[in-house]
């Protein structure tokens, strides 16, 4: 093949994956590009930019590199409606899957949830601990089928103190911090939570009715909707 | 600007209880600002004589401020010196609390001063005279006795600085110096709430004085024994001017003595508030960390009420170990507390010592705990009314120093982008949120929503929703009194009551923490 022929076709070069598989130019050609991407994979439209292949070209050559198990689809999680591809040898990265929390494209909430609920477990026993002190006690004592990285766990710990179920505080070096060196970041149950918690504090706008009143911007004393017809004022008094 | 709940509860309170034409007063002062009785006259579409008698009343229950100010005079006049009336918001706003601040001198004071106190919450401005006057006429063996009884509660209600030298009826002032805001020129609305707020503190410093005084007022006092317990290490006296300062008791000659009980006192709303906000900061505090805490910072707030020079005092006045340690020794709650645990609760409570060893020295950011405990209310709003998703997508927002993109706030807060999109659209329709489009044209992703909670804005929203929440409860209150009903239906009327009488309580508390602390 002529070097003359542009760099949109390239030659064919013999290739220890492919070496069964004759690919047509345009199929060598966006094959080459996916397995470039590693395990990043590329966007159709990327791939349409990137080569200037023509819309139907581009289809007919990926469904065949798919028949010829030479590339997979894969799925975004940034961007869930593309279609993005990746070479067969490669796993998708963490900035497509989305993650350690992700399990074919969905947030694993049962698991997210375990964790939270193993973590919370773990702080009342030990009172204050450190991120890594979490960590430890967790993947020691096996509470959780899989290990978990300190990174992981500090995601987890972050999600809880937005929950108010901990809060995050920093060691003094004394007392019950004594085992955590000064300044670090840890973390004990807040009395809102907790094993032992009485459930959040109700603020005063949330324990009436006018706090949560998705219709409080159109009530006015004398109109339609007023303190003396509110619905949801004598569903509330009646007692 | 007062917010337009803020107004309307306002005008609610003072119809309820002066009728509708104080509050037609009200609202035009509320709404115009300062004014002449003219100007009164004129928006409020009354007679002069009926302005005069309500703004008479207004100023007897301390809802309205009079003043002389020189202004220029037009069409070549001299300077003219005019009389205008300036609403105190915050005062109309304590009658609704009156409750709460007649259970402060309850507290800490006996039933007569009590009994007293309530008289000043109820008549507004009232002269020794007057409070002599109140033991009826007929009893007149023991009167004396009851007179110098009355002497002296109105001498610990002095003394505890629970009342106060009414200011001079119509006190001249100088007209407050533009010079010195040049950067309100541009915001009117703030301008105007700066002049507003000279005017007041010149006031303050105009008190009334008997006629004919000479040196300092002075209290004739035949009890004998004053109680000082408020304070300590202080010679009793009264509070004037702008400074807490305490002038000496001394006994007088008669004239002075008769002059000086027809000078008028009222009830100190500003010394109520200051304790009203310590006891927000004390249970925010029991709630939030535990009951040594608590019993640490009340013991310190104690210690150091009357180096509080007002009421919005952010840092408290330095204190040394040995100091803190003696009086949470001397209260009840914290005689059993060692030093450890009093040190392990100025930890918890965030109090880092300054200077070393024997001359460390603690104070308390107040200004932090009533943060915290705004940022809690306005949480658990939030909380019930959008759900638990965006609760902890509004704290991320909240505790973030700068505006965060969707998908960073997904990730952190383990929703579903699609899921946190939404929420995020909610929260930002309902004003509670701001949102910022950035648009990048040579990226695949060419939009970006970055958001963040704009506290001024939405405090300010959240606080008069609180007003409309207050005026309604109140509402709800003067309907139930309306349609009271006999036999068996009474005590459900009673239970109602009682629960919208507590529930505007507690709400007051929360409108305390964004209004008054």
């Amino acid at each position: 093949m002529s070097r003359s022929q542009g760099s949109s076709l390239k030659r064919k070069r013999p290739d220890t994956n492919t070496a069964s598989q004759p690919l047509l130019d345009a199929e060598r050609v966006l094959y080459d590009l996916i397995r470039s991407k590693e395990d990043m994979g590329i966007w159709t439209r990327d791939m349409k930019r990137e080569t200037n292949l023509p819309d139907n070209v581009v289809t007919k050559s990926l469904k065949a590199l798919q028949v010829k198990k030479l590339i997979k689809e894969v799925v975004n999680i940034q961007s869930k409606g593309r279609k993005h591809y990746m070479a067969v040898e490669f796993e998708p990265s963490k900035e497509l899957t989305g993650g350690a929390w992700y399990v074919e494209g969905n947030l694993d909430t049962e698991y997210i949830k375990i964790l939270k609920e193993t973590c919370v477990r773990v702080l009342s026993k030990l009172k204050v601990a450190t991120a890594e002190g979490i960590s430890e006690s967790i993947n020691k004592t096996g509470l959780c089928a899989t290990e978990c990285s300190t990174q992981q766990i500090a995601e987890i710990l972050r999600a809880l103190v937005l929950d108010n179920e901990i809060m995050e505080v920093r060691s003094s070096g004394s007392g019950e911090f004594s085992s955590i060196p000064i300044g670090a970041v840890c973390y004990r149950c807040t009395n809102k939570g907790g094993l032992g918690g009485g459930g959040p504090t109700i603020g005063a706008m949330a324990s009436i009715p006018c706090g949560v009143c998705p219709r409080i911007t159109q009530c006015t004393p004398d109109g339609i909707i007023s303190p003396k017809t509110c619905a949801y004022y004598t569903k509330w008094l009646d007692f | 600007m007062t917010p337009e709940y803020g107004i309307k509860l306002a005008v609610h309170l003072i119809s309820t209880d002066f009728g509708d034409h104080a509050a037609k007063v009200c609202d035009c002062l509320l709404r115009k600002g300062t004014l002449a009785l003219d100007d009164i006259v004129r928006t409020a579409k009354l007679s002069p004589q009926q302005v005069k008698t309500y703004l008479k009343v207004l100023i007897q229950h301390n809802c309205v401020q009079a003043f002389a100010m020189e202004h220029e005079g037009g069409c070549g006049e001299g300077p003219v010196v005019v009389t205008q009336y300036m609403l105190l918001f915050d005062n109309i706003l304590h009658r609704m609390r009156f409750p709460k601040l007649l259970a402060i001198v309850s507290k800490e004071l006996d039933k007569e001063c009590e009994e007293l106190f309530e008289a000043f919450l109820k008549h507004g401005w009232l002269t020794l005279q007057q409070i002599l006057d109140r033991v009826p006429s007929n009893q007149n063996e023991g009167n004396c006795t009851v007179q110098d009884a009355l002497r002296g509660s109105f001498t610990k209600l002095v003394n505890a600085h629970y009342v106060e030298r009414c200011p001079a009826p119509d006190p001249f002032l100088v007209p407050p110096d533009e010079e010195k805001t040049p950067a309100r020129k541009h915001d009117a609305n703030s301008a105007k709430a700066v002049e507003e707020l000279e005017i007041g503190e010149q006031c303050d410093i105009a008190k009334a004085t008997p006629s004919k005084a000479k040196g300092f007022p002075v209290i004739t006092d035949t009890c004998g024994d004053i109680n000082g317990d408020k304070s300590i290490g202080n010679p009793p006296g009264v509070v004037i001017g702008k400074k807490r300062k305490q002038d000496a008791l001394k006994l007088d000659t008669e004239s002075g003595a008769a002059s000086e009980k027809d000078v008028p006192w009222r009830a100190n709303y500003k010394e109520l508030v200051c304790h009203l906000r310590h006891k927000a900061c004390i249970e925010n505090v029991r709630a939030r960390l535990d009951s040594g805490a608590a019993i640490v910072l009340s013991a310190m707030l104690e210690a150091t009420q009357s180096a509080e020079k007002n009421v919005k005092e952010e840092i408290s006045v330095l204190l040394s170990i040995s100091t803190i340690t003696e009086a949470v020794m001397q209260s009840e709650a914290g005689c059993s507390m060692t030093l450890e645990r009093i040190r392990a609760s100025l930890v918890q409570l965030g109090c880092h010592p300054n200077g070393v060893g024997a001359d460390r020295t603690y104070n308390i950011d107040l200004k932090k705990i009533i943060e915290l405990a705004q940022n809690d209310e306005v949480e658990s709003m939030v909380l019930k009314r959008y759900g638990r998703e965006a609760h902890r997508i509004f704290r991320l927002l909240s505790k973030s120093c700068c505006p965060l993109e969707t998908t960073k706030i997904s990730d952190t807060t383990f929703i579903e982008k699609k899921e946190a999109a939404k929420i995020l659209y909610k929260l930002w329709k309902d004003e509670c949120l701001h949102m910022e489009k950035i648009v990048l044209n040579e990226s695949r992703q060419s939009q970006f929503m970055l958001w963040k909670v704009k506290k001024d804005t939405f405090w300010r929203h959240i606080l008069d929703e609180m007003y409309h929440a207050a005026l309604n409860l109140s509402i709800q209150i003067i309907e139930l009194r309306r349609d009271k009903h006999v036999g068996a239906l009474r005590e459900r009327d009673v239970r109602l009551a009682i629960l919208l009488q507590a529930s505007l309580m507690k709400l007051d508390d929360a409108l305390m923490l964004f209004h008054d602390f």
